[in-house]
């Protein structure tokens, strides 16, 4: 169906992403004197309690709040000459060079070569409640949708329209949203593993495992 | 002013063009904000292009006040003006950005005022105080269940005597806001099992008991007085009276006349000047018993038969009050009421008196919003490709889109109501001002489609059907 | 091969005293060391010729040199001794000091709780030739020489509660209890109930349990022990510990280590000799009663003379308990007198241990009197010698006063107004049947337009209200409120909240997140001044101070400091107030002061305030804003506070009041395992934690890590510790209903 091979090639050839370090609001910037180069950890701890390496320092109304790493990998840039200086929300502090893991490579070959149910307009979107539930108690793969059913709230402008969902029958592999955060048209919402496809989707992870080095 | 003042403009779209013009006109410096969902906005152009670079800041959130006081103290700014909606009527904020380290001026009431007037219950005893007619029932919470059932027991019995025929009573709990935890009566002998509802509900939800009964009165007219008054608040004066019942059905506001009623070319069941007369003094009285210090707007429902009763106070500038505007004149000369409000609200005298005040014609505002009166007023997202319309001398048009053509469409932000633009026309009469509103709306072109490709829908046709009934009880 | 084996022992023994005394005395051992390798080699080469001699030297010597190492034993020697996995532990005393047992719900692992063993057994005496069989019911902590599931005899919750039921069955069977303290301490599981919550709940039933119980302490680490040792004679072995905390949790504290962090040796010594834990200590404060003295160096399964010893000992105890409440006094005191002969063979006299109704009950109040006495020297009472008098001279007064009005005058009226109602009622229903046609007719032909103008009137006119709580004002408002700042909400990444601008979080909100309700900690003013009525409030006890009863180096200071920052002299608010016209004895520990720890002042103040709402007739509020736990600076004389204030609420509960107990920020440790815990009306402000031990503990003792919202208040909810959780807005509306709808016949005000 899909070239699996030539796929994990080019990501092989570019085995990371760039995450870029942004404000999260106006402020003045401080930043912790790391250097391109060095290495950052994301949140870690069982619970993801103990929050990433401190990259900076914005305060905005005598109130200084942390910014850390979201991710680990490599500092690449560090824009230090905004030191001291205000800044407009979404300003970028730094670039952060994060290597992929083999769940992050699953996901994104996962993204080919599942069947994605995409937004049909940009809003947030929900699951319906008692899916929801489901989903948080069990996990998205215990929840098997097919074809009409209803299984989104899709909230604008302080509406909120219910949505259907179209297409294979299957189970919800994936998730690609978050609640409270806008999704895009056409950005894909979650991504169903038809049963038949089973048997593909559980080889492409055995090859990721088999194949795919992390590096850090 | 002595002074030379910077205004931070806390809002965005239509009224943040609005306020950029009018502190132009006043030789005010100005700061604007956007968020990265908005850029495309007419205020972010308007404001790069009048102020530049310096003048306009990207923040998270419109909501946030620390965003906008942080904005603030980054670019010297020395007051705020926050528009309407977002923190227009939120003490709290009016509070902290007069009260914090670096004190700005808040270009509207002070706080108290805010406060006071902002919450429901005390408005209407304040009123009732005063002997401002207020909606008939209970102005303080009920605590005890034979005393609510007496009060509903008398306001039937009082709607019966008034000739209303199926009396209805209100049950809310007093404590709620925004329709949670209201109920209508139409029988007393279900009241107790609605009150004991409301109640239950209340304590569940608000940890209070205490429920308002009040009268439900329907076939009304909505009209509003427009206030302003400079910071001594001692001399308030009115710009006249709007009438704003053209609504969606979700009660939102879609057409708006100045003045609020017409007595020289329509009958009306009651002496219609002196009713309006009478609230306009009922309205100044309460202003200056409150010390009211800017520009505000006091509700009023006035029913079929004539009766007015004092509904809220909205302490901040309206939308609407361009037609209200449109109608005045101040020693014969046009008004802009934001700019009004920029110069009592930094601290400036009135400079005139109600003596000063005349009112000329009739205006009429339409508010262009993209949704679909066909389907509950749904709003319509999607791209503008078309929007034009002819310029009159007799037309004014409030916009934040930018110019639009087929190659270059402007994208309705999903974050706020998909309003596009307020039009607002002038004419000696009311048949004139109607005769200029459906040419008006009959040459405006407004084109575009959304990501499925169905074309754009708007209230254009909404606000025709409506020209017809202006100043009318239908 | 009668030698080798003799051989092992001797290596057993050296290898014993080599653990014991850790790496000090090695000239002594490294004797005993080289006389036995001697002795081995020579015997194994066969150059020694007479093996039997040379061991009984070598015997002799090892004897001569553990009675000189005895003398030298330091209090943290004793506690490698008592952690010793050859020590005797509960089973070997079953074996060798009952004459017969069965262990109930326990084989090995097979237990729910193998920590916690619990036997029925029981003691022949005989008296001439006549047998008796005595049952007693034993429980106790089994550390089964370092069997891995024991869990080193740290009960479990559930441990803990097998031991309430089975004390409960004790006391229906009429039998006492032998409870053997044998733990480092509990458990720190917060599974249903929690750790503290049952620990809260034995200590509880043990403060009225109407049986004799005689606890013997070998170990006894701080709530765990507490758990089952509210006895009414206390044994201690000699070698044995009694302490608030094990030495090496008060170093990590008095060196503020961080989590993982291990304390110096030489630390640790120090801590554990600060601490004043061993037997020769706790008899000198009167937390103990009797030393069982043990062979050199502590007692091992094979020193059989001991188990004997022990024998006597807690059967002497017994018959004491006993008959120092039975029957007739003039016998009562050469029976006593008797039994304090050292020689006597108790096995050979015989004392039944069943008592009569009025008996058990002066067995539960001697108890009681017991445990509110002691400690009481360990605080400063900086009251004059006239106010003392004064306040002596009031409590009688009241207890007059109330015992007139209470008990005589509103019980009388309370009958007779019930009467008059019930005649009352009676003649409404008669005159409405009367009446009941001239109103119809009324009704139908009445005037209504008259009375139109006065509706009117009524329905758009100005009401009568005076709005007493004005909106947004509290009483009392914290310094932080006047910071030009915002302040983040933790849960800002969850909910997308806001930041909070200080002035409105603090004054306002009350602290309260507007987004997602998140409680940000306050001071205890908060919520003294907000929740009773304004000036309402009158403070008794307030020259009662927290001392150094142990005379812990630098506490002094420290205290000295906390005194000055908070302008307070001990951790505990002792107060009466009013709740809405409702009068109220409310006690409040303070984190602010030492981390609200208590010691025995805070103690005493609890007592003295339970012991006034009990007098007063009125509710008893305790407000703990917040408690590290005891004070483990006062050792022991904290953590008798536990059984004791536990005994105060119980005699307060037990007289018909309400005790009500409402946590605030972080509340942990010892008064959360006694007398906060053992209250059935808990509740929580949604800013609390509440726990046994606090993460940082719980990582310390047992290597595990806890999620962060282990003991938070929800948490606490779930697992059945308290009864609800309030949100700081509505403590005082909630307050108010739970004074009306809970607690005892003896609440006066409704």
């Amino acid at each position: 169906m899909i070239d699996i091979s030539s796929l994990l090639e080019s990501i092989k050839a570019e085995p990371y992403t760039e995450l870029s370090v942004r404000a999260p609001h106006t402020g003045v910037v401080r930043f912790e004197g790391l250097q391109p180069g060095q290495r950052v950890n994301g949140p870690g701890g069982e619970w993801k309690e103990v929050p990433g390496t401190l990259i900076a320092t914005i305060t905005r109304e005598n109130n200084p709040k942390p910014v850390a790493a979201a991710d680990k990998g490599v500092i690449q840039a560090i824009h230090t000459g905004l030191d001291g200086k205000f800044v407009e929300a979404g300003a970028e502090l730094g670039v952060l060079r994060h290597y992929l893991s083999r769940d992050e490579v699953v996901r994104m070959l996962l993204r080919e070569s599942l069947s994605l149910f995409c937004a049909p307009e940009r809003a947030k979107y929900y699951f319906v409640p008692d899916i929801d539930k489901k989903v948080k108690i069990s996990g998205s793969r215990t929840v098997s949708v097919q074809d009409g059913m209803e299984l989104f709230i899709a909230s604008r402008m302080k509406r909120e329209i219910p949505l259907c969902y179209t297409g294979p029958e299957g189970i919800i592999y994936e998730v690609y949203f978050n609640q409270n955060e806008n999704v895009d048209t056409g950005s894909p919402l979650i991504g169903v593993c038809p049963p038949d496809q089973r048997g593909v989707i559980e080889d492409v992870i055995a090859r990721v495992q088999m194949e795919w080095v992390e590096m850090e | 002013m002595e002074k030379k003042h910077k205004v931070l403009i806390a809002n965005r779209g239509e009224i943040a063009v609005r306020i950029m013009q009018a502190c132009r006109r006043l030789g005010l410096d100005f700061v604007a904000v956007y968020t990265a969902g908005d850029a495309s906005s007419g205020h972010v152009r308007l404001a790069r292009e009048l102020g530049g670079e310096r003048a306009l800041y990207r923040i998270s959130s419109y909501h946030d006040a620390n965003e906008l006081l942080s904005v603030a103290d980054a670019a010297e700014a020395t007051a705020v003006h926050p528009g309407y909606g977002f923190f227009a009527e939120d003490f709290r904020f009016a509070r902290r950005v007069t009260e914090r380290d670096r004190r700005l001026v808040f270009i509207g009431p002070s706080w108290r005022v805010i406060r006071e007037l902002g919450d429901k219950i005390n408005t209407k005893r304040l009123a009732r105080s005063l002997g401002v007619p207020t909606v008939p029932g209970s102005d303080r919470p009920i605590y005890d269940e034979l005393e609510a059932e007496k009060v509903a027991r008398s306001l039937f019995d009082f709607q019966l005597q008034q000739g209303v025929t199926q009396p209805l009573v209100l049950v809310k709990a007093s404590a709620g806001g925004g329709g949670m935890g209201i109920e209508e009566v139409y029988d007393i002998d279900v009241f107790r099992s609605v009150y004991r509802r409301i109640r239950n509900y209340a304590m569940r939800q608000f940890k209070d008991e205490g429920v308002l009964i009040e009268q439900r009165i329907r076939d009304f007219n909505h009209l509003e007085v427009q206030i302003v008054s400079d910071r001594t608040g001692k001399r308030p004066v009115h710009f006249g009276t709007r009438n704003c019942s053209i609504q969606s059905t979700g009660l939102q506001k879609r057409l708006e006349v100045a003045p609020g009623f017409d007595p020289s070319s329509i009958e009306y069941g009651f002496d219609a000047a002196a009713l309006l007369e009478s609230i306009t003094s009922h309205s100044l009285a309460m202003a200056r018993k409150v010390g009211y210090d800017n520009v505000g707007t006091w509700e009023w429902i006035v029913t079929r038969e004539g009766h007015p009763f004092l509904m809220e106070v909205n302490t901040r500038i309206q939308v609407e009050n361009g037609v209200s505007a449109s109608i005045a004149r101040v020693r014969g000369e046009q008004v802009d009421l934001i700019a009004e409000q920029l110069r009592v609200g930094l601290g400036q005298p009135l400079g005139y008196g109600q003596e000063d005040i005349s009112f000329e014609g009739v205006g009429v505002e339409y508010r262009i919003i993209a949704e679909d009166p066909a389907a509950g007023f749904t709003p319509w997202v999607g791209d503008i490709e078309r929007f034009e319309w002819e310029s009159r001398p007799w037309l004014t048009l409030h916009t934040h889109v930018p110019p639009v053509s087929p190659e270059e469409p402007y994208s309705i932000p999903t974050e706020f109501d998909p309003n596009l633009a307020l039009a607002i026309l002038w004419g000696k009469d009311l048949a004139e001002v109607r005769e200029r509103g459906l040419n008006f709306l009959d040459s405006l072109r407004l084109e575009g489609h959304d990501a499925k490709g169905s074309p754009l829908r708007s209230d254009v046709d909404f606000l025709r059907a409506g020209t017809a009934r202006i100043l009318r009880f239908s | 091969m009668d030698w080798d084996k003799q051989l092992h022992q001797l290596t057993e023994r050296l290898n014993y005293v080599r653990d014991i005394f850790a790496d000090k005395h090695q000239e002594d051992i490294g004797l005993l060391e080289k006389r036995l390798a001697e002795l081995r080699q020579g015997i194994e080469a066969g150059t020694v010729t007479k093996p039997r001699e040379g061991l009984s030297t070598l015997e002799d010597l090892f004897f001569f040199m553990e009675c000189k190492l005895e003398d030298r034993l330091t209090p943290m020697d004793k506690v490698r001794i008592v952690r010793h996995p050859q020590r005797i532990c509960l089973r070997d005393i079953l074996e060798n000091v009952y004459d017969n047992y069965t262990e109930i719900g326990g084989q090995d692992e097979h237990t729910n709780d193998p920590a916690m063993l619990i036997a029925r057994a029981y003691i022949t005496r005989r008296r001439g030739r006549k047998v008796f069989h005595q049952s007693v019911l034993v429980i106790g902590h089994e550390k089964g020489h370092g069997e891995e599931f024991r869990n080193g005899g740290s009960a479990k919750p559930w441990g803990n509660a097998k031991v309430q039921h089975y004390m409960q069955v004790a006391e229906t069977e009429g039998i006492p209890v032998h409870a053997y303290v044998f733990t480092p301490g509990g458990d720190p599981v917060e599974d249903y109930p929690g750790a503290a919550q049952q620990i809260a709940r034995n200590i509880y039933e043990m403060a009225g349990l109407e049986v004799p119980v005689v606890a013997i302490f070998s170990e006894g680490g701080s709530g765990g022990a507490e758990a089952i040792a509210l006895a009414d004679r206390r044994l201690m072995f000699s070698h044995g510990y009694y302490s608030v905390i094990s030495p090496e949790g008060a170093a990590a504290i008095e060196g503020r280590l961080k989590r993982g962090e291990r304390a110096s040796a030489e630390l640790v010594e120090r801590c554990a000799a600060n601490l004043h834990l061993t037997a020769e200590d706790n008899v000198r404060f009167g937390y103990i009663d009797r030393i069982i003295q043990e062979p050199v160096l502590g007692a091992r399964p094979y020193h059989f003379e001991f188990f004997r010893t022990i024998r006597q000992e807690v059967i002497r105890a017994t018959d004491e308990v006993v008959l120092g409440i039975r029957g007739f006094a003039p016998m009562r005191g050469t029976a006593l007198r008797r039994l304090r002969d050292r020689e006597l063979n108790l096995d050979e006299m015989y004392v039944r241990w069943n008592l009569s109704r009025k008996a058990r009950r002066r067995l539960v109040e001697k108890r009681q009197k017991h445990f509110l006495r002691i400690s009481r020297g360990a605080c400063l009472n900086r009251r004059s010698l006239w106010g003392r008098l004064s306040d002596a001279w009031a409590e009688q007064w009241w207890e007059l006063y109330n015992r007139l009005i209470y008990d005589f005058y509103h019980r009388k009226r309370r009958s007779f107004s019930n009467a008059l109602e019930e005649v009352e009622s009676e003649w409404d229903l008669l005159k409405r049947r009367i009446t009941a046609p001239w109103r119809t007719l009324r009704r139908t032909f009445g005037k209504k337009r008259e009375a139109s103008a006065a509706t009117e009137k009524e329905l758009t006119t100005l009401s009568e209200w005076d709005r007493t709580e004005e909106r947004g004002d509290w009483a009392w408002v914290t310094a932080r409120a006047k910071e030009d700042r915002a302040i983040t909400c933790p849960n800002t990444g969850v909910h997308g909240c806001m930041d909070l601008w200080a002035p409105d979080l603090y004054n306002e909100f009350a602290g309260v997140c507007a987004t997602c309700g998140h409680h940000f900690p306050m001071e205890y003013q908060w919520l003294m001044y907000n929740c009773f009525d304004q000036n309402s409030l009158f403070e008794f006890n307030a020259e009662m101070e927290s001392g150094n009863p142990l005379d812990f180096p630098g506490m002094d200071t420290r205290l000295a400091d906390a005194r000055e920052k908070t302008g307070l002299k001990s951790a505990c608010i002792t107060l009466e107030a009013r709740v809405d016209g409702t009068q109220i004895v409310a006690a409040i520990l303070t984190a602010s002061f030492r981390g609200g720890s208590v010691g025995a002042a805070e103690g005493a103040k609890l007592v003295a305030a339970a012991e006034r709402a009990r007098r007063k007739r009125y509710p008893f509020i305790v407000y703990c804003h917040g408690t590290a736990g005891i004070r483990i600076q006062e050792g022991t004389h904290g953590l008798v506070q536990m059984p004791r204030c536990t005994v105060a609420v119980r005699r307060y509960i037990e007289a018909g009041g309400l005790y009500l107990v409402i946590y605030d920020t972080q509340s942990y440790g010892g008064p959360v395992a006694s007398f906060l815990g053992c209250s059935s009306y808990q509740f929580a402000i949604r800013s609390s934690n509440i726990g046994f031990a606090g993460p940082g503990v719980i990582k310390n003792t047992t290597g595990r890590d806890i999620p962060p919202d282990y003991h938070n208040c929800f948490q606490a909810l779930s697992r059945g510790h308290i009864q609800g959780v309030w949100d700081r807005r509505d403590v005082r509306a909630n307050l108010r209903q739970a004074l009306m709808t809970m607690g005892g016949r003896n609440l006066y005000y409704r």
